[in-house]
């Protein structure tokens, strides 16, 4: 991230750093396959129609879902409308300023909102009530409360955590007017997409990078897969190259350690 | 030895009454002292002291801190100094009066990322604290791990007249660092380094401990490693 640019490791740190990296090793110890902890908490927020707190070692997101009635938009005038935006709180780490969002919140959220959206997490078809008139909406809202690094994925849990366990109001339709009655029902959930951050640090490849390696990284690339293992979206950032046989290593790695990690995003969202 | 008198107190608090000689966080009304942060107040004969529990580091003239260079001028090192403050390393106090930004390469002598060892030159809460690099000892640190305590805890580590830095020396073999900021470098073989660092950890979390420094004795274990 440009925002982590600011942060300088230190010469003596990133020579051991690399050091480390070509015994297969790092420096918190983790093995290069190996994500940081996770812990997610959900129902965090009582107003929320569903929410989430997830930290992955120090880096914490908070997730909100808010769901209202909307008109569709008219390409797509049978289908609901889903909307994940991220915001980086100022208070989150130092490098982090107040004021309109900064290029990295905006990365942020639209790496986030394409995994959710791409692997066709909630079935936007369910969504629609009057076809052209009224579609239900479903807005997910994210503040990163710390930075250590790797905020893609902490944010991308976060989401799917808050959808996966978040209620909304049952539409019945009365003489062509949407009426929302008391009865809650979850948000049609097809499937889990976990997104993977993998960085390249020299010529190794890491998963989960915190923020020293992400400042170190001269390569990033984020894969979110989906239930079946399918690869459902990418981003691949900062300015160095990346090779095919590396775009393969990277995909097979986010399908193995996704796997691990939606077994305990499920557990958690039961 | 004089009678130590410890109290825990918090902002506002009368330390003691008397005629005493003050040192930083207490203020004086008429004859009551104050203090003025959350800590440990001691009591002396004729002197009262009060180390704060927690804080950042305020520079002070003439302390020897670990700086990370952060930035490169043309004039100049800026050097984070694990403060609200960034301390800046004029480039004439390292290449000497003629220094002219046209002959001299500031990069060539310390590079974004180096940790120095420095020390304060001179500071005043208008302007950022001026580093030097003058006298032994100073300049860049070129390997080692570092650590990161609390500013506040520095004294402990270093311990009476330096018999807790010395113990740690002794049994490890590591060669340790320390910035009145916080900042600790430890250098060794990879296995003293380990213990360096958890004896130090041990330190910063038992700052309170009566007697701490047979505590880290005990854990850095009985015979001296040496010279390795």
């Amino acid at each position: 991230m440009s925002m982590m640019k600011n942060y300088v490791v230190e010469t003596i740190r990133k020579a051991q750093m690399v050091q480390l990296l070509a015994n297969g090793k790092r420096l918190d110890e983790r093995a290069l396959d190996q994500p940081r902890e996770l812990k997610i908490e959900t129902g965090v927020i009582p107003k929320a129609n569903g929410s989430a707190r997830v930290t992955l070692g120090n880096t914490e997101v908070i997730a909100g879902v808010k769901i209202a009635t909307g008109i569709p938009f008219p390409d797509t005038p049978d289908k609901g409308i889903l909307m994940v935006n991220a915001e980086i709180l100022p208070m989150s780490s130092p490098y982090a300023e107040a004021g309109p969002p900064s290029e990295d919140a905006i990365e942020l959220a639209r790496v986030t909102d394409r995994g959710i959206r791409e692997s066709e997490m909630v079935d936007m078809g369910k969504l629609s009530l009057i076809p052209g008139k009224t579609v239900i909406a479903v807005f997910v809202d994210c503040n990163v409360m710390n930075v250590d690094g790797n905020l893609f994925d902490a944010t991308s849990y976060a989401v799917v955590s808050a959808l996966r366990t978040a209620k909304m109001k049952k539409y019945v339709i009365k003489d062509d007017k949407v009426e929302a009655t008391d009865e809650l029902i979850p948000v049609p959930v097809e499937t889990t997409p976990v997104s993977v951050t993998i960085a390249r640090i020299g010529d190794r490849l890491v998963v989960d990078p915190n923020a020293e390696e992400e400042a170190s990284m001269d390569m990033r690339i984020t894969i979110t897969t989906d239930d079946n293992g399918n690869i459902c979206a990418s981003q691949k950032g900062e300015a160095s190259t990346i090779t095919p046989e590396q775009v393969l290593q990277a995909a097979d790695v986010s399908i193995k350690v996704g796997k691990a990690i939606r077994a305990q995003i499920i557990e958690a969202t039961k | 030895m004089p009678m130590i008198q410890r109290r825990q107190v918090i902002p506002g608090d009368v330390v003691a009454k008397g005629n005493y000689r003050f040192g930083s966080y207490i203020e004086r009304h008429g004859d009551e002292y104050v203090a003025l942060r959350v800590g440990i107040a001691e009591i002396l004969r004729d002197e009262i002291k009060l180390s704060p529990l927690t804080g950042p580091y305020l520079p002070r003239t003439d302390d020897e801190v670990i700086g990370k260079v952060v930035d490169v001028n043309g004039f100049g090192w800026v050097v984070d100094i694990n403060s609200c403050f960034d301390g800046f390393l004029p480039a004439s106090f390292v290449f000497g009066r003629d220094f002219s930004p046209a002959t001299h390469d500031l990069s060539s002598k310390f590079k974004v990322g180096d940790i120095i060892g420095t020390r304060i030159e001179s500071f005043e809460r208008s302007r950022d604290p001026q580093l030097s690099i003058r006298g032994q000892g100073y300049g860049k640190i070129e390997s080692g791990e570092i650590v990161k305590i609390s500013p506040t805890k520095v004294p402990r580590i270093i311990g009476r007249r330096g018999a807790m830095i010395n113990l740690i020396n002794e049994r490890t073999g590591c060669d340790i660092k320390v910035g009145q900021n916080g900042v600790v470098v430890v250098d060794g073989s990879p296995e003293g380094i380990v213990k360096a660092v958890k004896a130090i950890r041990l330190v910063e979390e038992e700052t309170r401990a009566p007697d701490l420094i047979s505590k880290v004795e005990e854990a850095l274990g009985g015979s001296a490693v040496g010279g390795i």
